[in-house]
């Protein structure tokens, strides 16, 4: 029995290690590359690690949202990209996502899912050839995204919102 | 840009996962094997068999249990991304985790295909035609018949071949048989000839079940893969252990089979690998030399006692799937 149990805590003991190696082996990219994607809690030093000079962010949030936003994620390699969550000032809901990526596959939509996109046409927003997706995340909310190219970034804005407020959060982004 | 997306698209991730997982796997399984103190063979085989079996079918598990799982969101909570590796850029030109893993995954594939592949189609093709000499049924030799009638019970075919070279090899499917030369017979005494013979039966008679058949075929799946590589020939030297224990049970002679192994294949000196020669001739020179230690440790399992198996596998093995299945899944 007692070389049951003894075994039985080696094994785990060796789990337990092995965890704490890939943690390690997953940390060890990051402290040897800056610009990797991660977690920033300051949007100028991710801007910086991102390398991109103009970050677009809103000037209008509605009542439920302020700024700063709740979580940054940056990085430089492979491609500069850049992630604004803006959360519920309550609870640890994601209520707005603001990608700027170089690449049209950064996007973490996981994050705010539709889970049935009911409309999407395309929209002139200031000028810029737009598609707005409107739809119903999980819990029966309206949900609304927005998608255009900026120069050679591909932006993305999501919300738990009606188009009509997530329009004005888009406008208020650019000039 | 062109290799960091392919390896973020579904194949290039199935690519890396898998090797990941199945490289995770081997770890686990080996701390096991280590903490229980498993050396029956057999019981090994199977543990070992997670590690070749899992990784093919984890990555769609995986992506079908959670579809969110390649998501930038699970990545930043894994306990491992690849992606952080396949990234990382050296003087921020060279991306040298991809590179690196192309590398390993082109040299491995190589392998696969000559050392494997390859010989297994010849086999396959040399087997289907006749045996180029003459050969007799054992039951009509007399001194091979010496041999078979020490066997109880009924055993598969053994054919004598008329050759003076030391030789013995089976062939495998249902009609599977045992080769045996006129040399061998004269080169070896009656008792040891009778264990080497059985441990050929015992390879016969594994190589009826087509598990090994599929088994083959799902390693061949993971071609690209270094661990599968090691992991499958460490199976294939765990079913010679087997094969030997078959060998000693059946004629109740290890000591026979140890005598005959070191007689047959530890008796030429092989040169150590030196200065001065090609970069083949030091992998052949590498592959003789680990064949050599792979020989030596029959040879002393025999002389040791064959271990039986020990208790609380169900135990070790229930505990290692679990980690295994679980560490793998924040594994992307």
């Amino acid at each position: 029995m007692m070389g049951r149990v003894y075994r039985f805590v080696a094994f785990a003991g060796g789990i337990a290690l092995l965890v704490a190696a890939l943690k390690l082996l997953n940390w060890l990219p990051l402290a040897a590359q800056k610009d990797l994607l991660k977690e920033y809690r300051d949007l100028e030093d991710a801007r910086e690690a991102a390398g991109i000079e103009t970050v677009f962010v809103p000037s209008y949030f509605p009542q439920n949202l302020s700024w700063p936003p709740s979580m940054i994620w940056a990085q430089g390699t492979p491609f500069p990209a850049l992630l604004l969550e803006f959360g519920k000032p309550v609870g640890k809901e994601t209520v707005l996502l603001i990608s700027q990526a170089e690449s049209e596959s950064f996007f973490p939509g996981e994050r705010i899912r539709f889970l049935e996109v009911k409309q999407s046409v395309p929209y002139s927003l200031k000028g810029r050839e737009a598609r707005l997706q409107v739809g119903v995340c999980p819990g029966g909310e309206t949900c609304a995204g927005i998608a255009w190219k900026e120069g050679k970034y591909h932006i993305v804005v999501r919300a738990k919102t009606s188009p009509i407020e997530l329009i004005r959060i888009t406008e208020s982004m650019l000039r | 840009m062109g290799l960091l997306a392919f390896i973020d698209s579904y194949p290039g991730a199935y690519l890396v996962q898998s090797i990941l997982h199945s490289a995770l796997a081997g770890i686990i399984v080996e701390m096991a094997l280590k903490t229980w103190g498993i050396r029956n063979p057999r019981i090994r085989q199977r543990f070992l068999l997670v590690v070749i079996v899992f990784p093919v079918f984890s990555f769609p598990l995986y992506q079908a249990i959670n579809p969110g799982r390649m998501s930038l969101s699970f990545r930043m909570e894994a306990l491992l991304d690849s992606s952080r590796w396949l990234s990382f850029h050296l003087w921020g030109i060279v991306p040298v985790g991809a590179v690196g893993l192309i590398l390993v995954c082109g040299v491995t594939s190589l392998v696969f295909l000559f050392q494997e592949l390859l010989p297994v189609v010849r086999h396959t093709l040399e087997s289907r035609n006749a045996w180029p000499g003459p050969e007799r049924r054992g039951a009509e030799d007399p001194e091979a018949k010496r041999v078979i009638d020490m066997f109880p019970g009924s055993r598969p075919e053994l054919f004598v071949l008329d050759d003076e070279e030391a030789a013995l090899f089976s062939t495998m499917g249902r009609s599977g048989a045992v080769y045996i030369s006129k040399g061998l017979l004269r080169a070896l005494p009656p008792e040891q000839v009778q264990a080497a013979v059985a441990h050929e039966y015992a390879h016969v008679q594994r190589g009826r079940r087509p598990v090994l058949l599929v088994l083959f075929l799902l390693r061949a799946l993971l071609f690209f893969n270094p661990v599968t590589l090691l992991e499958f020939r460490r199976i294939v030297q765990e079913d010679e252990k087997i094969c030997d224990d078959y060998a000693a049970d059946l004629t109740g002679r290890p000591a026979a089979l140890a005598e005959a192994l070191k007689r047959l294949y530890l008796t030429e000196r092989e040169e150590k690998a030196g200065r001065g020669k090609t970069i083949m001739e030091e992998m052949e020179a590498l592959e003789s030399y680990s064949h050599r230690l792979h020989i030596e440790s029959r040879i002393e399992r025999l002389q040791e006692g064959i271990p039986s198996s020990g208790k609380g596998e169900w135990f070790a093995a229930i505990l290692a799937g679990i980690a295994v299945v679980l560490t793998n899944y924040y594994v992307v």
